[in-house]
């Protein structure tokens, strides 16, 4: 049907951005671009669930993609600037732990085994929103991976929200909605993390001048 | 509805209230309260446990409690049983716990109310979930109740640790076992499990049985996962202890009747071979520690763990039998074993009640250093007199009835076929008479000693009678120990309706009303005719004694002292003492360790000040298989520091690893 | 019930309350005659007896009522057997509680009274002859118990009247090697049950050897009667069931007048033999140290589970 090859078309747009945007997080490492890199994701995540509001026809789900679209992309960003603009010179990722060039090799790796997994998911329930749940599993890892090898507090943070705009991909094209009231408690507990993390970031950079997380060793039992 | 499920739903209502009453109501009429609520749940418990077991049964399901599969309960002859138990054990402690229990701070007093429901939900439940549920609500409340006291010694907090280790320790192998029985069926509800055991391989059941077995045997205190119960009951408040001894334990044995019989379908003899080896170590080391021992509520707590083992033996009879298709005596041995089990609750309640009063009283619970309780506390002393014969299996006593009973099972168990069986009868036998002998002597040594003749310290000596409520919780224990020393034939329609639920047998295995006869047996008893001739016998003795003696005024007399001067009461023979000679006797199995500590004159070496001479008997079982788990264990922790580098970036590369391999796994096995 | 019941419920204990002290005269008399010398005589038992219910009562200072009731518990439960067990007849008065567990549980209870009573005492000596006497409980109780499995497996029952028909009607039972084994395992309970030599010695006057009489140092007077009847009426209780059980004839099956009176007759004649059996035997032995009579137990023990496999392997 011509209203189904549309709304097929504007999915896998999504989710094609959705992908593309965390790729470049893991390429670029000037913290600035990576702040807007995430907001384009953001953007991303809530035009997902937009088409899938239009193709059920809910405007619960409409709202859902409203709200997505104001946290993700606007207020978490912003809260991610502002924390960046205590951080003075220090304006690029220095060192991460794996270089871009391997970093890109176990992106790829990654995407492979997330296809792996998400077969048997597939296979329960095929149909054009399941299809491109793969790509939220991919995005998940990517975010995992990136809050393990970036030193510095910011770049982590961005892999974790990485993570959970992978999460509310995955749960919004299984399940077509988790339900308002989990995605608003999800999404207060991940604006909550952002809050306390960027206070413990600038303390960080106050204390000890640096907000290299590789400096932090102390934290053992012995 | 009928009136179990009125009855049920009374005690559930009751209870509630008093949680809400707890928590709610001051100090001064909360405890009061609390314990009455808790009473009137206990009779409503015992109502509707006895109208189950009369063949009224209940089933409800309430799906929206529990996400995914909700809850459901229902009510049979089987848990109706331990629902009765249970409910008798609470009316006790909760008329005791008025008094005892005052000074409570609120979430101990509303812990009460909790485990008493929890421990009557155990038996209603009939899915998995549901039992895990009320399993766990259970653990958790005694757990609170235990550490009641922590801020008074500091012995309570490493009592709690070891409680509530081996309790989720069992709990986890319990929720292994039924896991694995639920993923081979298509539901978790137990008419489900029911049927799926029906097509399971003999090395699945078996895994299953042993596992449920040993979660069950480890909460009702059975070697070697026994080693919470020594340490918990002297610790927790007394009417915690007698709840725990006389119905939390008891909730072992029903896992394991419930499991074995009615869910698996009995099984092959290994099975029950194994419950009865169990049974048999568990009562004869449980009495061994017993009579060496001189901490009164641990020589309690190790006591049940000797009644849990005899009440094993008879489980494992009855499957032994059941095996051998013989289901007539299998139903005699499990009727004697659940017999042994309302028995052992009335009695052990008595004795813990009766121990508490006097920790109440004296504040100390060495016997070595109590004594001559008889004249300030007359009634609680009568009490754990009375306690100590029930418990010593002699007539007239409680524990005489379901020993007899067990005993004839045994005996009549030789002709039924198979060498397995053949040895294992004469051992059991055996087992159960060591028993019995040592029993005897740990009670006339917990009686003699504690409560006779003069205080061996001035803390025995300024004791005083306990508040009327103890004495009447007392009381209601005693007079139900009583009734069933005299009068068994009143539980035993119902018992025998318990063991016919479990084994699918029919007709009862022990009828009659003063003399109880055993169905297809040769054998008969009346405990009602043996107490009359006793009782005759005494008043024939006195009146002959009055008729031919010619003087009848006693004179007080001086006591032989060997001509040395008055006696003191150091010249007692302590619990220590009185128990050195059966010590030396066990000497390879106790392994004492003693300690002489001389004291020499300042002026010569060969002047000799003070001896003190101290025995301890140590748990050797725990020394021998828990220290080296502990050593392995801490060991191990040891080893795994080196993990904690301190780099918060290896942290989380640990959970990145893991999660990749998890996936790769997942994709590579599917 | 039957008649033939009701009759040795009402005979038996008369006999057995008469037939004890001069019993344990007999036995004195024989060790005295064989120690060469004259002895005090049969009836010196029963001389002492009345000697002391004329006495004083006595309530030593601090003792309770477990001391002034301990002594009529003991003769109670003594006489519960006697009136059930089958002495003179096989049917008992009392038929459901002529069982084997019963009877045997009933002269445990008459121990346990005793031994509460030296506990009660508050003295050393009290104290020591009750952790004594509740030491060899302990380990006789389990022979007593697997010998018993051992006589009742074969009959299919314990009941003492169904043991004793069944010997009587299978004469060749007795000889075989479990009732052999059975019986000698029973004659050491009984020795250590009854406070007889090489366990305890009856007659002794040092405190430390003392286990018997050291629990009942304290009574005297009518007290004292009782304790020393009824320690003469368990040694004929148990030597009579002994005799009953392994050797059961002359034991009266009706109730004609004249099979009674055998059956009575027939019981007092075992019950002489045996006694002056065992008082021959007295003379040769001496006391075993206290911490040597477990091993003494112990023997019995595995007598009696012999005892009992082979009543497996040969039925």
């Amino acid at each position: 049907m011509p209203g189904d090859t549309g709304y097929v078309q504007a999915l896998d747009l999504a989710c094609g951005a959705l992908l593309l945007t965390a790729v470049l997080i893991v390429w670029r490492r000037e913290l600035a671009v990576l702040i807007r890199v995430f907001a384009v994701q953001g953007l991303a995540v809530a035009g997902l669930v937009a088409v899938l509001a239009a193709h059920e026809r809910s405007a619960e789900l409409a709202a859902v993609a409203v709200g997505l679209a104001v946290l993700r992309a606007g207020i978490l960003p912003a809260v991610l600037r502002r924390a960046l603009a205590k951080a003075g010179q220090a304006r690029r990722e220095t060192r991460p732990l794996v270089n871009v060039a391997a970093s890109l090799l176990a992106v790829a790796v990654l995407t492979m085994l997330a296809y792996a997994v998400s077969q048997p998911l597939i296979a329960l329930a095929p149909s054009a929103a399941t299809q491109a749940v793969p790509v939220g599993m991919t995005v998940v890892l990517i975010g995992f991976f990136v809050l393990v090898t970036r030193r510095r507090a910011l770049s982590q943070l961005v892999g974790f929200l990485l993570m959970d705009n992978g999460i509310t991909a995955v749960g919004f094209l299984t399940t077509s909605g988790a339900g308002l009231a989990v995605e608003l408690g999800v999404s207060l507990d991940v604006l909550l993390a952002v809050l306390v993390l960027q206070v413990l970031a600038s303390r960080m950079w106050d204390t000890f001048g640096s907000a290299d997380l590789d400096e932090l060793r102390e934290l053992r039992d012995s | 509805m009928n009136l179990a499920a009125t009855s049920f739903g009374i005690a559930m209502a009751a209870g509630a209230l008093s949680i809400v009453a707890a928590l709610t109501i001051p100090a001064r009429a909360r405890s009061a309260l609390v314990g009455s609520g808790v009473a009137i749940t206990g009779l409503a418990g015992v109502a509707a446990g006895a109208a189950a077991m009369t063949g009224q049964a209940f089933s409800l399901a309430l799906t929206g409690v529990l996400p995914l599969s909700g809850v459901s309960f229902s009510l049979d002859a089987l848990g109706g049983l331990f629902v009765a138990v249970t409910g008798g054990v609470a009316v006790a402690t909760g008329i005791y716990g008025i008094s005892y229990a005052r000074e409570g701070s609120r979430s101990t007093q509303a812990a009460l109310p909790v485990f008493v429901t929890a421990m009557l939900l155990v038996p209603v439940a009939s899915t998995v979930g549901t039992f895990g549920l009320a399993w766990e609500l259970m653990a958790l409340a005694s757990l609170l109740l235990v550490l009641t006291e922590h801020r008074h010694r500091p012995e309570v907090a490493g009592a709690g640790r070891w409680y509530a280790v081996l309790t989720h320790a069992g709990f986890i192998t319990v929720l292994i076992g039924l896991l694995l029985l639920a993923g081979h069926a298509t539901g978790d509800s137990f008419p489900e499990l029911r049927e799926a055991a029906g097509h399971l391989s003999p090395a699945v059941a078996g895994i299953v049985f042993v596992t449920t077995l040993a979660g069950f045997a480890s909460k009702a205190g059975i070697v070697p996962l026994h080693a919470w119960l020594p340490r918990a009951h002297p610790e927790a408040p007394s009417h915690v202890s007698a709840l725990m001894s006389a119905a939390m334990v008891n909730l072992g044995v029903y896992g394991i009747v419930r499991i074995g019989f009615d869910l698996l379908g009995g099984g092959p003899r290994w099975w029950w071979l194994l419950v009865l080896a169990l049974g048999a170590v568990s009562a004869v080391y449980g009495i061994l520690q017993a009579a060496m021992g001189t901490d009164l509520k641990r020589l309690l707590g190790y006591s049940t763990t000797e009644n849990m083992g005899l009440v094993l033996i008879g489980v494992g009879a009855a499957g032994l039998f059941a095996a051998s298709g013989d289901r007539g005596l299998a139903a005699l041995a499990l009727a004697a074993a659940l017999l042994h089990v309302v028995g052992h609750a009335t009695f052990k309640t008595l004795l813990f009640l009766a121990a508490g009063s006097v920790l109440h009283a004296t504040g100390t619970r060495d016997l070595d250093a109590l004594g001559g309780l008889r004249s300030p506390m007359p009634v609680t002393t009568a009490a754990f007199g009375w306690g100590a014969l029930a418990a010593s299996a002699l007539p007239p006593g409680t524990a005489f009835v379901s020993e007899w009973l067990l005993l004839q099972a045994l005996i009549h168990g030789l002709p039924a076929s198979g060498v397995a069986t053949a040895i294992a009868m004469p051992v059991a036998v055996a087992a159960v008479a060591l028993t019995a002998g040592l029993a005897v002597a740990t009670f006339v040594k917990a009686f003699g000693v504690g409560f006779l003749a003069r205080p061996r310290s001035s803390a025995a000596g300024n004791a005083h009678e306990s508040p009327a409520t103890m004495l009447a919780g007392m009381a209601v224990a005693g007079a139900a120990a009583a009734v069933l020393a005299v009068a068994p034939s009143v539980v035993l329609p119902g018992v025998a309706a318990a063991s016919n639920a479990a084994l699918g047998a029919a007709g009862p295995a022990v009828t009659g009303v003063v003399t109880l006869r055993l169905a297809g047996i040769a054998g008969s008893l009346s405990p009602l005719m043996l107490t009359l001739a006793l009782l005759a016998a005494v008043l024939a003795t006195a009146g002959a004694v009055r008729l031919l003696s010619t003087r009848r005024a006693r004179r007080a007399a001086r006591l032989w002292d060997c001509g040395a001067g008055p006696l003191s009461a150091r010249m007692e023979y302590t619990a220590t003492s009185f128990a050195e000679p059966l010590q030396r006797v066990f000497d390879d199995v106790v392994q004492p360790e003693t300690d002489v500590d001389v004291t020499h004159h300042r002026e010569s070496d060969y002047l000799v000040a003070a001896v003190e001479y101290r025995r301890r008997v140590p748990d050797r079982i725990e020394r021998r298989l828990y220290q080296p788990v502990l050593t392995a264990l801490s060991a191990w922790g040891q080893a795994g520091r080196r993990l904690a580098t301190g780099s918060v970036h290896r942290y989380l590369g640990y959970g990145f690893y893991a999660v990749c391999g998890v996936l790769l796994l997942v994709a590579v096995t599917r | 019930m039957s008649a033939l019941g009701i009759v040795g419920g009402v005979v038996q204990p008369v006999v057995v309350v008469a037939v004890s002290p001069v019993l344990v005269g007999l036995m004195r008399q024989v060790r005295a005659k064989l120690e060469g010398r004259a002895g005090a005589g049969i009836g010196q038992p029963w001389r002492d007896l009345r000697k002391l219910v004329r006495k004083e009562p006595i309530a030593p200072r601090g003792t309770s009522e477990v001391f002034r009731f301990a002594p009529l518990v003991l003769v109670a439960t003594t006489l519960v057997v006697a009136v059930v067990a089958p002495f003179a007849t096989t049917d008992s008065a009392v038929p459901a509680g002529a069982d084997l567990f019963a009877v045997v549980a009933l002269l445990a209870l008459g121990t346990v009274a005793l031994a509460l009573a030296g506990l009660d005492t508050g003295t050393a000596f009290g104290g020591m002859g009750a952790s004594r006497e509740m030491t060899i409980i302990a380990l006789v109780e389990p022979t007593l118990l697997v010998a018993i499995f051992a006589l009742s497996v074969r009959v299919g029952s314990t009941g003492l009247g169904a043991i004793v028909t069944s010997t009587l009607h299978d004469p060749a039972r007795v000889i075989s090697p479990v009732s052999l084994l059975a019986a000698v395992a029973l004659v050491v309970v009984i020795v250590a049950e009854t406070g007889r030599l090489p366990v305890d010695n009856p007659s002794t006057h040092l405190e430390l050897t003392m286990v018997h009489e050291a629990m009942i140092l304290e009574y005297a007077g009518p007290d004292l009667a009782l304790v020393e009847l009824a320690s003469a009426m368990r040694l004929s209780v148990f030597l009579g069931l002994l005799a009953n059980l392994f050797l059961p004839w002359g034991i009266a099956t009706t109730a004609a007048p004249l099979a009674i009176l055998v059956g009575l007759l027939a019981w007092v004649v075992k019950v002489a033999l045996l006694g002056a059996v065992l008082a021959a035997g007295e003379v040769f032995l001496a006391k075993l140290r206290l911490f040597r009579v477990p091993e003494l137990l112990a023997g019995s023990f595995l007598l009696a589970l012999l005892a009992v496999a082979a009543s497996f392997f040969l039925a």
